[in-house]
């Protein structure tokens, strides 16, 4: 079963070779007009509560995908997490290229068009920057959301513990909550990496180039959120002392991921479609294996499996094991199907964790239906240059060159950096003489008035003064 | 005399004790280990923020909660950032727990026993020249009220729990330097400690009153997150635990008063080792009465410290024990009287004492306090935590010393033990065989109190090692930190239980003849035939005690005297 796993899979990589070779001038990625909701909510405010107004709104009806409203009307409050993801990335994206010529501008939401306008047709870089951010900022929106109880759905980690002997003779709502009373509900920012797959991740079939490297600049993004994550402890033993020690695990600022994922738009890889695969090294160690089904008496058995082997059209937020990219830190220069072999000692495991809610009917074929989508996250982009380092899963990769953006080019979506501010001192990207492409600048000077020197009274008085400063203005021509 | 239980056991009735115990040892390692869940879990909660009608903010019963009907209007981070003020004065962060997971509303309940709350702070300055590196240890005030409600409550109905307006000091770095502004994370923050878990929901909510006059807060540029972690007991190791608990405490309850009717059967006063074992099997009761079935009923925020004071109670009584055990088999030979713990070991003691009474008054002003006002910690101040610093350093101190001191008089006991073998052979025979065979008993006894200590470390050490290995998806068991816990906890058990039986007076009469000892296979007939012996320590002059509770205590004498 796993050469015939292999070959599988060697067929199917060679099938998108050629299809890539074919359609590499394809139009852009499937999977990017949900970035519309950042803008749908805009003329009112928008908060976790009005969510179920929010859904019957047509906008967001034709931005999403049908697996993707699905996904929403699942999971209650997910939506205004949504919509604070995607301003979230865009912001982000507005701040980390504030200074470059390519500004990350959004257009107004029009129905059909792209948030960011046509320049996500082509495979560039800035292109791979803004599916890095923006899964990323899913991802950590979710998480957010989840540990501020905004989703209800958010999915408890029972990997760490033995279930409550009761609990799994019970209905789902009472066995859900008799777990949380045995053995509690550590957060885990899992949710939202898990939900961001299933949802930034759909229309991304990985099927030809283009749709790769949206799927890995995706999951790059979520690398970086994970990586960024911080370990705590607090000690709580007897008097404080160190005998009980309780460990979660924290999300950095948005900021901070960013910051990591602007670096490697600086160093991005370009890429070009290969034969080899991306095999097994990030087949996921599922977390705790139960090895009767009944799981009464709570034996615990580490079991690794290819996270492959249980990917299904339908993978489900319920999924206990963490997805793969979470275990991926070391790169992946695993070839060769002998590590796969070892890995999958147990082909007909019962699915581990499968939590009792609706929904979690997605193993039922474990490990031997092999669809088309098992894989998508299975394959090496090779590098165009060839004596250069494969990308890691945390490169962001782009497959063409990005244009100058100094012209208004509406055809290309390009708008050009006429009218932008620029840095007479500065030498770099935001320097005048690069920002305006040599066509000149204008010198203004404005008044600026703010409130300055405030004194503040508890409570609840706030005085300031009004001060005005003269600042000089730069703009391109 | 007739000695005790130990010296007359036959081998092979030992060995079928010494595994039956070995068994329950494993039980309650497999216990924790299969059983029971992680100690404690957790809730890592975001705070959300809420702009407050100032005419309210002084009203101690007006709470801003986040979900449920009525739930404040919650502000975004843009619209706090859109602010010239950024809404300074005006926001409430609000922390209603625990929080919905799997659509369920999920509540507390009394078995989740109790509740430990730190805060993380995160903030950001703008990055303009004269704003320097915030100093060390900045100060934070923060006004506190906690408020609880019950699952048939209406969703408004919250009830303060308490209130209070706070100091914390916060060490900061820098997280993120950017041309606009730089962002600080800081260490967590100590917040609140319940001892008692009585309702279903609790509320926080939290202000950071800004004010020019009084300096407060201004060090602060802009908040960001507050994240709020809500560490409570598991219902399932509350349920694990107790059940341990119930089934040990009628064991040595039983095993105990077994002991006392047998040294009160004997015709003398019991000695001071018989006390102390008492003492010790009274002090683990104590500790194993599973009082926690009561907070199921009962709020009782006093369990946390309750729980502290009999945990010590215990161990200052183990370590108490292991001196005078070491000192009763040593030959210091004072007084003629019977050795009480006033007359002789009271310098001994004074470590264990001084150790124990600076750690009690260590959590009387930690734990002690906050029964009064759950936000106090001594460690939020900076002349606090040197308080209890100094507490500490001096428990530590104290126990360093009682182990130097322990270690000393083992090392005392054992070379008494050598010293005196080399006259063994010129004992006879049955002799000979019986104080080797005592030399041996008191050995592995000393063994098993090393093994004991020794699993205990390595155990701690263990669960150390699989928490710092912790990652968030790690499939190392972290139930390790369970079965540990209920390891050493019904390892004591059993070491007490083991020696409340082996160290009972034992019963079988000496028979008067003497056997022929080289033919005799079991230890009780050797010990018989070293009875005659027994006579000759009678007729020393010094020997008048007539309590000695082991054979081995009159030979060591006997032959300190020669």
């Amino acid at each position: 079963m796993d050469l015939s796993y292999i070959f599988v899979i060697c067929l199917m990589a060679l099938t998108f070779a050629y299809e890539t070779e074919c359609k590499q001038k394809s139009g852009r990625g499937r999977g990017s007009m949900w970035w519309g909701i950042a803008k749908v909510g805009e003329p009112n405010n928008i908060s976790p509560i009005s969510t179920g107004i929010m859904y019957m709104d047509p906008a967001i009806h034709s931005t999403l995908r049908r697996k993707q409203r699905r996904l929403v009307r699942d999971n209650p409050g997910v939506l205004g997490a949504l919509v604070k993801g995607a301003n979230l990335a865009i912001s982000e994206c507005q701040h980390q290229f504030r200074n470059r010529r390519w500004n990350c501008s959004t257009r107004n939401f029009l129905r059909g068009k792209n948030l960011f306008g046509k320049i996500v047709d082509r495979g560039c870089r800035e292109t791979g920057f803004i599916y890095a951010i923006t899964s990323a900022a899913v991802t950590h929106s979710i998480a957010r959301a989840c540990s501020e109880g905004s989703i209800e759905s958010c999915t408890c980690d029972y990997s760490h513990q033995s279930r409550s002997p009761q609990a799994n003779h019970q209905a789902g709502s009472v066995a859900g909550v008799r777990d949380w009373e045995w053995g509690g509900c550590s957060d885990n920012i899992g949710f939202g990496f898990k939900f961001s797959r299933e949802f930034v991740d759909t229309g991304e079939r990985g099927r030809n180039l283009r749709e790769k490297m949206n799927l890995h600049n995706n999951e790059a993004g979520r690398a970086h959120v994970q990586a960024e994550m911080r370990q705590e402890c607090k000690c709580h033993g007897m008097s404080g002392s160190c005998t009980v020690k309780t460990c979660w695990m924290r999300l950095a600022n948005f900021r901070v991921i960013g910051d990591n994922l602007k670096a490697r738009f600086d160093g991005a890889t370009r890429v070009q479609v290969s034969n080899s695969l991306r095999q097994s090294s990030n087949a996921v160690p599922v977390v705790v294996v139960s090895p009767n089904a009944a799981g009464s008496s709570q034996g615990v058995a580490n079991g690794l499996l290819p996270q492959s082997a249980f990917e299904d059209e339908e993978r489900m937020l319920n999924d206990d094991h963490m997805p793969e990219l979470l275990m991926d830190n070391n790169g992946m220069a695993v070839i060769g199907g002998h590590q796969m072999l070892s890995k999958q000692h147990h082909p007909n495991m019962p699915s581990p964790n499968s939590l009792p809610v609706a929904g979690s009917r997605a193993r039922n074929g474990n490990g031997r239906r092999m669809g088309r989508k098992h894989n998508r996250y299975q394959f090496q982009l090779n590098p165009h240059n060839p004596e250069h380092k494969p990308p890691g899963p945390k490169d962001i990769v782009y497959l063409e060159p990005s244009p100058s953006f100094c012209e208004k080019n509406l055809r290309q979506g390009i708008l050009g950096t006429h009218g932008r501010q620029c840095n007479e001192t500065s030498l770099g990207v935001d320097g005048c003489d690069l920002m305006c492409c040599g066509r000149g600048y204008r010198r203004d000077e404005v008044i600026v008035v703010e409130r300055c020197a405030c004194t503040f009274h508890w409570c609840c008085e706030v005085k300031c003064k009004l001060c005005r400063t003269k600042k000089v203005i730069y703009t391109c021509l | 005399m007739s000695g005790t239980i130990l010296e007359n056991l036959s081998g092979r009735k030992l060995s079928i004790l010494v595994s039956i115990l070995l068994l329950c040892q494993v039980l309650c390692f497999l216990l924790g280990g299969i059983f029971a869940p992680v100690p404690a879990g957790h809730l890592t909660i975001l705070g959300s923020l809420c702009r407050e009608n100032h005419a309210r903010q002084n009203d101690t019963n007006f709470f801003l909660y986040s979900r449920g009907d009525g739930a404040c209007k919650q502000v975004t981070s843009e619209e706090v950032d859109a602010d010239a003020l950024k809404l300074a004065n005006q926001i409430v962060h609000v922390f209603q727990l625990p929080l919905p997971r799997e659509n369920k509303i999920l509540e507390y309940t009394r078995w989740q026993q109790n509740l430990i709350g730190v805060l993380q702070v995160e903030f950001g300055y703008d990055s303009s020249p004269e704003l320097h590196e915030p100093a060390k240890e900045l100060q934070l005030t923060i006004d506190m009220r906690l408020a609880y409600r019950n699952n048939d409550d209406a969703d408004n109905d919250w009830k303060l729990y308490a209130h209070s307006v706070e100091h914390r000091y916060l060490d900061c770095d820098t997280s993120h330097i950017g041309p606009t502004e730089t962002l600080y994370t800081c260490d967590m923050i100590p917040l609140f400690e319940l001892g008692a878990l009585h309702h279903s929901f609790y509320l926080l909510n939290l202000r950071f009153p800004l004010d020019s006059p009084k300096q407060m807060n201004l060090q602060f540029g802009h908040m960001h997150d507050l994240t709020l972690t809500a560490i409570h007991q598991n219902g399932g190791f509350t349920k694990v635990w107790l059940f341990l608990k119930s089934v040990l405490f009628p064991f040595v309850v039983g095993i105990m008063v077994w002991f006392w009717r047998r040294v009160h059967l004997l015709q003398r006063s019991p000695a001071l080792l018989e006390y102390m074992l008492i003492y010790l099997g009274g002090a683990l009761t104590f500790l194993n009465l599973p009082l926690e079935y009561l907070t199921l009923g009962l709020e009782m925020p006093y369990m946390l410290l309750l729980s502290d004071i009999r945990q010590g109670i215990f161990y200052a009584m183990l370590l108490s024990f292991w001196l005078i055990f070491a000192g009763e088999h040593m030959l210091i030979q004072d007084s003629g009287n019977k050795s009480t713990i006033r007359s002789r070991y009271w310098k001994h003691l004074s470590a264990v004492v001084v150790g124990c009474i600076s750690l009690f008054i260590f959590d009387i002003s930690e734990r002690g306090v906050q029964l009064r006002n759950p936000f106090y910690s001594i460690w939020t101040t900076p002349l606090g935590a040197k308080v209890a610093m100094g507490f500490i350093f001096l428990a530590g101190v104290s126990a360093a010393i009682y182990f130097l001191f322990l270690c000393f008089m083992i090392w005392k006991v054992f070379k008494n033990i050598g010293d005196k073998r080399t006259s063994l052979p010129s004992m006879s025979q049955a002799r000979r065989l019986h104080y080797e065979g005592l030399i041996y008993r008191f050995k592995f006894l000393m063994l098993a109190t090393l093994l004991c200590a020794a699993l205990t470390v390595a155990g701690f050490i263990m669960g150390q090692m699989a928490e710092g290995h912790w990652k968030w998806n790690e499939h190392i068991e972290i139930q390790l930190t369970s079965a540990f816990l209920t390891g050493v906890y019904g390892m004591w058990n059993i070491y007490i239980f083991a020696l409340l039986i082996l160290y009972a007076p034992s019963h079988k009469q000496w028979p008067s003849m003497h056997h022929s000892d080289e033919t005799t296979q079991s230890n009780e007939n050797i010990v018989a035939s070293a009875a005659s012996e027994e006579i000759e320590f009678s007729h020393l002059p010094s020997d008048s005690n007539p309590s000695e509770i082991s054979s081995l205590t009159s030979f060591t004498r006997k032959v300190a005297f020669d």
